[in-house]
């Protein structure tokens, strides 16, 4: 199929497959995020079920195939009357992946602030929460850009489990296999979606790069 | 950190606590268990009342035809893994010497061929390999469908980790093996390539964990992985829900494993653990 031929007929459900990987991005990133958050939190108080319980969360959900969760939440969970819309599996699925790996950069930026720095900080007679704020925290969110980045183009790469279930209307990966399950569609079908990923894979790269010359601490 | 070494990061961040702050803390910690406890006791539950506990969903787990069948899975998922993972590694030390060559279009077509790998999902290439290829009159095995987009993907990263180990080598060394009349090629194989490849080999390993994750897509091409043996066990017994928690504990276990192994590498050579996209 030509390139002309395909535009015409499928032009608009690539343009709306673009968008769809877009959102379903966006809403797992910002999801992840306050999840990576919460986890955070939890991993750093002194509670130790608290601890506990988000660290193991953690390794559970790092480790888990993205392939494997997403069958669990669309397959096992109705069994276990936890119904969702196929969407909402695979931005559950992703948000869960996405949040483990959250919150190892957010552990690694606390990690990289020198625990002589705490003991100054309290020398000098901080408090907890002047602590956090003032010296914790602008630290660890500057160090954590550029694996925050990574991590947005990673969100997007799993946004493509979506092409495993139905979704109407399907999302780039799906596409590529809708049409050519339909016709011969060739390697051009496949070279749209790959560009329409790397664009975006290499935009994101670039804004990251930028924001993290901007912010980065030099040691 | 020398002055209060073996305190970690989470432990430094908090006083030691006055008797008020322990009791806090204490009540705090009864209250979490009892949240952390209610939690899991509803996960049991709702397996309990829906019927997902009933014996005739975990009894054949005790037979050993099963764990032969999800052996004979687990070892289509180690082929594929150590197929596609030597491949990336050599896919992506050539991407690395490319990218970093002196010939500018041969950088330029590097980097091109990294961020493309890098930048599309794996499963975008499986279904190249499996409903685009054939329009072309190529036949291949369904394990050549899983493995080559696999490791294609997982190279375009690889050559970044590799790249990472290459700048880690001081650059005096690359200035002092020129100065004493060795060519660029002597300088990469012989001074620099050698020291790069030991500053990765933790990260190395924790990436093969991406690559077992990979290898779960094999079902897309029905090459009998342990996730596509899993769902033959599904139908033979119709026990979905306990299946498919049982193979994701144990990829859960498998990747993990390698973590820890990358981490005890990386502890004994003390090299750390990179993270790349």
């Amino acid at each position: 199929m030509g390139i002309e031929e395909l535009l015409g007929q499928y032009g608009d459900m690539y343009g709306t497959a673009l968008l769809t990987t877009w959102w379903m991005t966006i809403v797992s990133y910002a999801g992840a995020m306050a999840l990576a958050l919460v986890l955070t939190i939890m991993r750093v108080c002194p509670i130790r079920p608290l601890r506990m319980f988000a660290d193991f969360f953690v390794q559970v959900f790092r480790n888990i195939p993205g392939i494997s969760l997403l069958i669990i939440t669309v397959y096992a969970l109705p069994k276990l009357d936890v119904i969702f819309p196929y969407d909402i599996c695979v931005i559950v699925t992703t948000i869960l992946i996405a949040s483990a790996f959250g919150s190892e950069n957010f552990m690694s930026g606390i990690n990289t602030i020198s625990v002589g720095q705490i003991e100054a900080a309290r020398s000098l007679g901080l408090t907890f929460g002047q602590m956090l704020r003032q010296v914790v925290i602008p630290q660890a969110l500057r160090s954590v850009v550029l694996p925050m980045t990574n991590l947005l183009i990673a969100v997007m790469l799993t946004t493509a489990i979506a092409s495993q279930v139905p979704m109407k209307p399907p999302e780039l990966t799906g596409l590529v296999s809708y049409i050519n399950t339909r016709s011969t569609g060739g390697i051009t079908t496949f070279l749209i979606s790959a560009l329409c990923y790397v664009g975006t894979a290499v935009f994101i790269g670039y804004v990251g790069n930028k924001l993290d010359k901007k912010v980065r601490i030099l040691r | 950190m020398s002055a209060s070494a073996g305190i970690s990061m989470r432990d430094a961040l908090y006083e030691q606590p006055g008797p008020k702050m322990r009791r806090r803390i204490r009540i705090g910690t009864a209250i979490a268990l009892v949240l952390v406890a209610i939690f899991v006791l509803g996960i049991i539950r709702q397996f309990y009342v829906t019927g997902q506990l009933d014996a005739k969903y975990w009894a054949f787990f005790l037979q050993p035809t099963t764990w032969t069948y999800l052996a004979n899975g687990f070892w289509g998922t180690v082929k594929v893994s150590v197929v596609a993972g030597a491949i990336s590694l050599a896919l992506g030390l050539v991407f690395m010497l490319g990218r970093t060559s002196s010939f500018a279009w041969l950088r330029g077509l590097s980097r091109a061929f990294i961020d493309f790998f890098r930048g599309v999902p794996s499963l975008l290439l499986i279904y190249f390999f499996f409903l685009v290829i054939p329009q072309y009159g190529i036949k291949m095995s369904s394990f050549w469908m899983i493995t080559l987009p696999v490791a294609l993907s997982a190279s375009g990263v690889l050559a970044e980790v590799f790249r990472a180990g290459v700048n880690a080598v001081p650059k005096g060394q690359t200035e002092a093996a020129i100065s004493i009349g060795l060519s660029k090629m002597q300088t990469m194989f012989k001074i620099v390539l050698p020291q790069a490849i030991r500053f990765v080999i933790p990260t190395l390993i924790s990436q093969l964990v991406i690559v077992v994750k990979d290898t779960t897509l094999a079902y897309v091409v029905s090459y009998p992985d342990m996730l596509q043996n899993a769902r033959v066990l599904i139908t033979n017994y119709d026990a979905l829900v306990s299946t498919y928690f049982v193979v994701a504990i144990i990829y859960i276990l498998l990747n993990y494993l390698i973590n820890q192994a990358s981490i005890a590498v990386s502890r004994r050579t003390g090299v750390k653990i990179l993270r790349p996209a």
